[in-house]
């Protein structure tokens, strides 16, 4: 067969095979376009960039916190700044931990960033570390001055406290007493 | 008279209704930009049967045309800015259609095409006229066209059976001329051996 007879035969084959579409078809299609489509996309929009890393929780969560802080540092963030960002990164945790003991390996990596961010930024900083007990959840895990007779307290639970001069005395003498014991 | 209807009477219009339907399409592209839901509607209108047809000839089940067909329209609307001129709003859906089709083979390498001779309605009658020879050559025509690689098929479907030219196929399938032109000798050579083992030298 030669092959202007097949050119023939689809044409021929082209007009036989006509199928009406279905009724409603094309106001299915009309239905499905978004009405209030933006149809120039906006240059600044959102990107989504997914990474998908198998890292342990544990590992993410810091360095997820680490680069936080680097940021903060980077662009001398204010203090109210990095303390937003410690509470930030103390929920993270606790989310990736789902709320497990796990909390002793992420302080020993979270704490002393945050004890040199505080130190060179100025403030009056007292970092415990390994020496308090952190199964007692008044012990103070680190604390600092922040205005007129006023402290910021974290405690080994990671939570925070806003105290005064008194009250840190009665915590700091607590915490000495339970390590006497 | 639909676009589709103007297509299927083919070339043969005069070149005052080019102009006017050149004219047409520069309206519709202008308020397509501008966002206009009843251009994008008015769009649909005149292009849903031929992209529907093209997906069926390039072996899409019913349904799964069906589909494509909202896909390719969807898309469309949201590349409108892409297209320049009105002349090319033929092509550059087709080439949208194409792409969403390729991508469903791909995703479904399973799917095996089906036969285009399933899908005879308007001039079933007309065939049955004609000698049971013919019509078996058409369906092993049809057969044949099926079993063509993705690619080779998507070339005659372009220019055989949706009736663009070369230049236009090229531009649908994002090849040079010259690229569809051998993927069309190939397709040919293949259709010709197979018809050839069937029905001899014609």
């Amino acid at each position: 067969m030669k092959e202007e007879n097949i050119e023939k035969l689809l044409t021929k084959l082209a007009n036989n095979t006509i199928e009406n579409t279905r009724p409603d078809l094309a106001e299915e299609i009309k239905q499905n376009i978004p009405k209030k489509f933006g149809l120039h996309k906006n240059p600044l929009g959102t990107i989504n960039i997914i990474i998908d890393l198998r890292v342990n929780k544990l590992a993410a969560a810091a360095a997820i916190i680490i680069t936080m802080f680097l940021f903060a540092n980077f662009f001398a963030a204010s203090n109210s700044q990095t303390d937003g960002l410690y509470n930030e990164g103390r929920m993270l945790i606790k989310y990736c931990l789902g709320r497990t003991n796990k909390t002793e390996n992420i302080k020993l990596s979270v704490m002393p960033i945050l004890y040199e961010d505080l130190r060179q930024k100025g403030k009056d900083v007292i970092y415990y570390g390994s020496s308090i007990d952190t199964q007692d959840s008044n012990a103070v895990l680190m604390q600092w001055k922040i205005g007129d007779g006023q402290y910021k307290v974290i405690f080994p639970d990671l939570s925070t406290r806003t105290v005064n001069a008194e009250e840190l005395i009665d915590l700091l003498a607590k915490m000495i007493e339970k390590q006497k014991l | 008279m639909s676009l589709f209807a103007h297509l299927i009477i083919g070339n043969k219009g005069s070149d005052r209704s080019n102009e006017n339907l050149d004219e047409k399409n520069d309206s519709l592209i202008k308020r397509l930009k501008a966002g206009d839901c009843n251009a994008a509607d008015e769009l649909v209108d005149n292009y849903y049967e031929q992209i529907y047809l093209f997906m069926r000839r390039l072996g899409h089940r019913r349904q799964v045309a069906e589909e494509l067909v909202q896909e390719t329209f969807l898309a469309a609307w949201q590349h409108i800015e892409q297209l320049r001129r009105a002349k090319a709003i033929n092509c550059w859906l087709y080439r949208i259609a194409s792409n969403v089709s390729s991508r469903y083979w791909r995703k479904n390498k399973n799917n095996k095409a089906v036969s285009i001779n399933g899908i005879y309605s308007i001039s079933d009658q007309e065939i049955s006229y004609e000698q049971p020879e013919a019509r078996e050559q058409l369906n092993r025509l049809a057969n044949a066209v099926r079993l063509l690689p993705v690619k080779l098929r998507q070339a005659v479907v372009l220019h055989y059976m949706q009736h663009l030219t070369i230049a236009e196929a090229a531009q649908a399938a994002e090849v040079r001329q010259g690229t569809l032109k051998s993927r069309l000798n190939r397709a040919l050579k293949a259709l010709r051996k197979q018809m050839t083992e069937e029905f001899g030298d014609i």
